[in-house]
């Protein structure tokens, strides 16, 4: 099956920075996978949660032979939903994913990206990307207002605490 | 041929089979199956065979609940199968007299699946397998 590539830049001029030992480098690709166990009882993005320089180049890939998926940022402009990314960052979608497929996304803004597979945020299939670190110029910290979120959304979200710290967070039980 | 089967029975329905119960459709054990039966991933993005259930057509005007046909990489009639949302259940709706594919049922799956294209809302698969080897030939 054929991959379906696209790059979307996300945002204005951005500043490649090195800020920590686990970050993911300016100007390299990260993959965050999607995944779900083969009956569908599970499904999740993995990590969960990742910290990156601004000029990273995010890489979603559909893992899931069973099922597809979607990386869908919050914004007003897509679904209507809240705004959960950095004001002045461009939101994205990859549409549907088959397996096999990937999406590819450029972030440059600094600050707490969240987002969702369409089908899946009812099963809290959600993500955080930290890019950059707090008072970095241009920071836009997390979203607060739990808006019209599901509760297993909002509980899927690692804390920018946990992802700073670590660099990436894997979904809970899952290695 | 195709059956007709209340909730109530079903149970009892599986373990024996029910000619009486026969619908004037029938469904051909090779793919596809006629109109108004339509080929799941052209009508959603999903894969063309999904591992566990196979190849799936269903009619739309029967959606969420189904009956989807599943069949084999070889094109045989393996499986049907009925997706029915928790929320809905919980809600009080009920799903009666639903169809099956075949009148050779050799056993049943009942899992809960988080959602996918088509059936985004979390759901329970009811999995009736036609034929002691139909499960193995939709595994991957």
């Amino acid at each position: 099956m054929p991959n379906r590539r696209q790059v979307l830049a996300v945002g204005g001029a951005g500043v490649a920075a090195l800020v920590g030992p686990s970050l993911v480098l300016a100007g390299t690709v990260a993959e965050i996978g999607m995944q779900g166990t083969s009956r569908g009882e599970h499904v999740w993005f993995t990590p969960v949660g990742l910290a990156v320089a601004a000029g990273t180049t995010l890489r979603f890939v559909n893992l899931d032979p069973g099922n597809s998926h979607t990386s869908t940022c919050y914004h007003p402009s897509l679904f209507d939903r809240p705004q959960r990314i950095p004001t002045g960052a461009a939101p994205w979608d990859s549409d549907f994913l088959l397996p096999g497929d990937s999406f590819e996304v450029l972030l440059t803004v600094p600050g707490v990206y969240d987002f969702y597979c369409l089908p899946h945020e009812h099963a809290g299939m959600v993500g955080r990307i930290v890019v950059g670190r707090p008072g970095d110029e241009g920071w836009h910290g997390a979203a607060t207002e739990a808006s019209d979120l599901p509760a297993v959304a909002l509980d899927g979200f690692p804390s920018v605490e946990a992802i700073l710290q670590t660099g990436r967070v894997m979904p809970p039980g899952r290695p | 041929m195709f059956l007709n089967l209340s909730a109530a029975t079903l149970g009892i329905a599986l373990m024996i089979a029910v000619p009486g119960l026969a619908h004037a459709e029938s469904v051909p054990e090779d793919a596809p199956p006629p109109a108004p039966y339509a080929k799941v991933s052209e009508l959603v993005p999903l894969p063309d065979f999904l591992p566990g259930l196979g190849t799936l057509f269903v009619d739309p005007a029967t959606l969420p609940a189904g009956p989807f046909l599943g069949y084999d990489r070889d094109g045989k009639l393996a499986a049907t199968i009925f997706m029915t949302p928790i929320e809905d259940l919980q809600g009080g709706t009920s799903y009666n007299d639903l169809a099956v594919g075949s009148n050779e049922v050799s056993s049943v799956d009942i899992y809960y699946n988080a959602g996918h294209p088509g059936v985004d809302k979390p759901h329970a698969h009811f999995v009736l397998f036609h034929g002691a080897d139909a499960k193995s030939r939709v595994a991957e």
